[in-house]
């Protein structure tokens, strides 16, 4: 299948791809974080789709100190269940789980509660979240009519390490200082592997051209979880920075590692899910920690933005240990809060631009 | 700001809370000065398991209560604001983290451990990973995954819990060089279940018209559910109030003087403001019902002392599935004559107040029961406007009024 999609076009409105789904009969399930494998969709035949809080503001049914974020993707999966086959939320942090008890209460489709252990290095957690994609490919078996095969689940699985490693050899081209993919583009990129078929975005990613005109700019890293509101991404560009490493899910640690040979392939995937670099409301801090110094050093980052919803509570928890730990290295560090981001770009942008200029931009 | 403000009556037993509360943290110093391990626990973390490998279990969310309800607790918040914890964050990790950095020298002891059951709420492990990161105290994350259906109680997510608290004793054995007595453990067990049962029992008890013990006593009342369970004391604070609670209902005597509205709290109670209750009070308006009242208990098999206790970390209150906990709450309307519901948007708590109004709207569906959500924070008295939300309660008493005569 091959669809017409103009990359910046999808990512400012994503939901537009649900429409030319429907119209060639593919059935898309919907997931809402970077814990759920989109292996297992794929394999049941299913195309996944990851919902973002694009064109859509926070729901009436969440009170006004819950994350936006979360509650504007409630918003999105109600405004368009009918594109759906059926959705997958994961238990990662507060908002993420109780959108699940919203959700059950409020749509028809299919739901499934994927449940993340916080623990992620050990054994046990392991075993437990092995036994979570077991039942969750049981739940797509449900729904598609058919049983997953190891061949059709170690094709997706070659598929979407295809995808991860394409996106990360765009992202280490900036690494030792180059600068060589401009962020803007390297984000498109990632967000439309969420929302495009694999095979059409794998094209489009080989085919990339860098654009050879990037101008030397103060080096950022951007801390967070997920954004994909690229506007933030273009005023870090515009106020004189070059975001030349991150640690989000809707960035790096989404396509960081892959999903290595195991004889199960649900073990391989278990083990690349939960012990990838945590998310925040995962743990260990201290790995979350030792990913950005990693990060800093690979991309010679000068300063660190952390861009966070209001109500983020994982990101506000984090962010006094964040300061204390690069601190002790002389790495400046500034958190952005906001709540609408369409409606507050100027001053997050004059916050990031005094920001760049006090580490000399 | 309840201080100095008329207060609701409450139960003679009830009085003796604050004693229970002082021995209490006059027993953990005196641990601490024979050398005993102090652990930092969440609430419904097994403290019954701790109680019997001696160690000695404090809670920082009860301190954070305590300080709020005594007035004492902004000099933590803002010394945990100060070291740039925002106050959109829970109001007991603040109080209790400000605690933590500035030095600890008040009631609560220093921590030897900490620990957590992720099982109400995320912040649970961000508050405590921060603890760990300021202090260096030895730190045990478990993990209670939401319980989607009852089979998760018997499958691998209970084996799962069992795991974790294996291997929490080999922890704490090697640790601090104890030994697990499993004679020791099912006694503890006994007496949680023990003082469970009375709890549950009391609160049946509620049913009655008028109510013999209302909001303000309730709101005390759990004290023991939180940090003795496995103690002789909780089982003897229990005996004392169910025999007056019975009294009471001997008597046909209700806690308040005239009953006219009987309302079910959804919430944890915002400790600084207790006055509150009695506004509602004085308009013939008792609280009989509150699932968080009842979440403490839990009743444990002393035959299964492991599973027991891997099931009440599992199951308490938020960590069910949402229909289960909705199936609560209607029950509890016809159980205890439910006239109006009373849920409060507690900007601390995420976790419970996200759900809140799906939660309402089903009650009011199936029911017709009015509710009245409210915003405010648990412990934070800059979060809470009383002006507004009293006028709020107004026109809810005005529609029970209403309602009452169609």
């Amino acid at each position: 299948m091959t669809l017409l999609i103009d990359l910046e076009e999808l990512c400012k409105s994503p939901i537009s791809i649900l429409q030319q789904y429907k119209n060639s009969g593919v059935k898309v399930f919907g997931y809402t974080c970077s814990y759920v494998p989109e292996e297992l969709i794929l394999s049941a035949g299913f195309q996944p789709y990851r919902i973002s809080n694009i064109g859509a503001s926070s729901s009436f049914l969440t009170p006004s100190f819950i994350c936006p974020f979360a509650s504007a993707v409630i918003e999105n999966i109600l405004k368009n269940e009918k594109y759906f086959s059926g959705f997958i939320a994961a238990h990662t942090c507060d908002p993420m789980w109780r959108l699940y008890d919203i959700l059950k209460k409020k749509i028809s489709k299919p739901l499934f509660l994927l449940r993340v252990p916080h623990n992620t290095q050990n054994e046990m957690s392991l075993e437990f979240f092995k036994k979570e994609l077991y039942r969750l490919k049981k739940f797509l078996e449900e729904n598609s009519g058919k049983a997953i095969v190891n061949q059709e689940l170690l094709k997706a699985i070659q598929l979407c390490n295809e995808n991860r490693s394409l996106l990360k050899n765009i992202y280490t081209a900036n690494k030792d200082g180059k600068y060589v993919i401009d962020a803007f583009d390297r984000f498109q990129l990632t967000l439309a592997s969420m929302w495009m078929p694999k095979l059409e975005i794998n094209t489009r990613i080989k085919e990339f051209k860098p654009c050879t005109k990037l101008i030397r700019k103060v080096r950022i890293h951007l801390n967070g979880t997920a954004i994909y509101d690229l506007d933030l991404i273009k005023i870090v560009g515009e106020s004189g920075g070059f975001i030349a490493s991150d640690d989000l899910c809707t960035g790096s640690r989404y396509f960081w590692d892959n999903v290595e040979k195991t004889i199960d392939p649900i073990q391989g995937i278990a083990q690349r899910y939960l012990t990838r670099t945590p998310c925040t409301p995962q743990g260990p801090i201290e790995s979350r920690l030792e990913y950005i110094n990693f990060m800093i050093k690979k991309f010679k980052v000068k300063g660190i933005i952390t861009f966070t919803e209001k109500f983020c509570d994982p990101l506000l928890y984090d962010s006094v240990h964040l300061r204390n730990y690069l601190m002790k290295d002389g790495i400046p560090v500034t958190l952005i809060e906001y709540e609408n981001p369409a409606q507050e770009l100027g001053r997050i942008k004059t916050r990031v631009e005094a920001f760049i200029e006090s580490i000399g931009g | 700001m309840s201080q100095g403000k008329e207060r609701s009556r409450i139960l003679e037993t009830t009085k003796k809370i604050a004693e229970l509360i002082m021995d209490h943290f006059s027993k953990a110093w005196e641990a601490k000065s024979q050398n005993k391990p102090i652990c930092w626990v969440t609430v419904f973390t097994p403290v019954e398991l701790l109680y019997a490998m001696d160690v000695y279990p404090v809670s920082p969310e009860h301190f954070g209560a305590m300080c709020s309800a005594r007035g004492m607790i902004l000099d933590f918040l803002e010394e945990a604001e100060r070291k740039g914890y925002s106050q959109n964050l829970c109001s007991y990790s603040r109080c209790g983290l400000g605690y933590a950095v500035s030095g600890m020298r008040g009631i609560m002891p220093p921590p030897d451990i900490l620990l957590t059951f992720r099982n109400s709420c995320d912040v649970y492990v961000k508050w405590w990973q921060n603890l760990h990161m300021h202090l260096g105290t030895p730190l045990f994350i478990g993990e209670a995954p939401y319980v989607l259906d009852y089979e998760d109680l018997d499958n691998y997510t209970l084996d799962y819990v069992l795991k974790q608290l294996e291997q929490l004793i080999t922890l704490l054995e090697e640790k601090f060089n104890l030994k697990f007595d499993m004679e020791k453990f099912v006694k503890t067990v006994k007496l949680s279940d023990k003082a469970s049962q009375l709890w549950l029992e009391i609160l049946k008890l509620r049913r009655v018209r008028p109510c013999p013990l209302g909001g303000r006593d309730s709101a005390s009342d759990i004290f023991p559910l939180v940090v003795l369970q496995g103690t002789e004391d909780a089982v003897k604070f229990y005996e004392d109030l169910l025999k007056e609670v019975k009294e009471m209902v001997n008597k046909r005597e209700g806690i308040i003087k005239e009953e006219k509205f009987r309302l079910l709290f959804d919430g944890i109670w915002l400790w600084y403001a207790f006055d509150l209750i009695k506004y509602f009070e004085d308009k013939k308006a008792v609280f009989v019902y509150e699932p968080y009242s009842e979440a403490w208990a839990c009743k444990l098999d002393p035959s299964k002392p492991m599973e027991s206790m891997a099931r009440k970390i599992l199951s308490m209150g938020l960590n069910v599935d949402i229909d289960i906990r909705i199936q609560r709450f209607l029950d509890s309307i016809k159980d205890y004559q439910i006239d109006g519901a009373v849920l409060f948007s507690n900007r601390s708590c995420k976790s419970w107040a996200a759900p809140q109004l799906v939660t309402a709207e089903t009650l009011r569906e199936k029911f017709n029961v009015p509710y009245l959500i409210f915003e405010a924070d648990m412990a934070d008295p800059r979060q809470y406007s009383e002006a507004q939300v009293k006028n709020r309660v107004d026109a809810f008493i005005e529609i029970l009024e209403e309602h009452k005569c169609t």
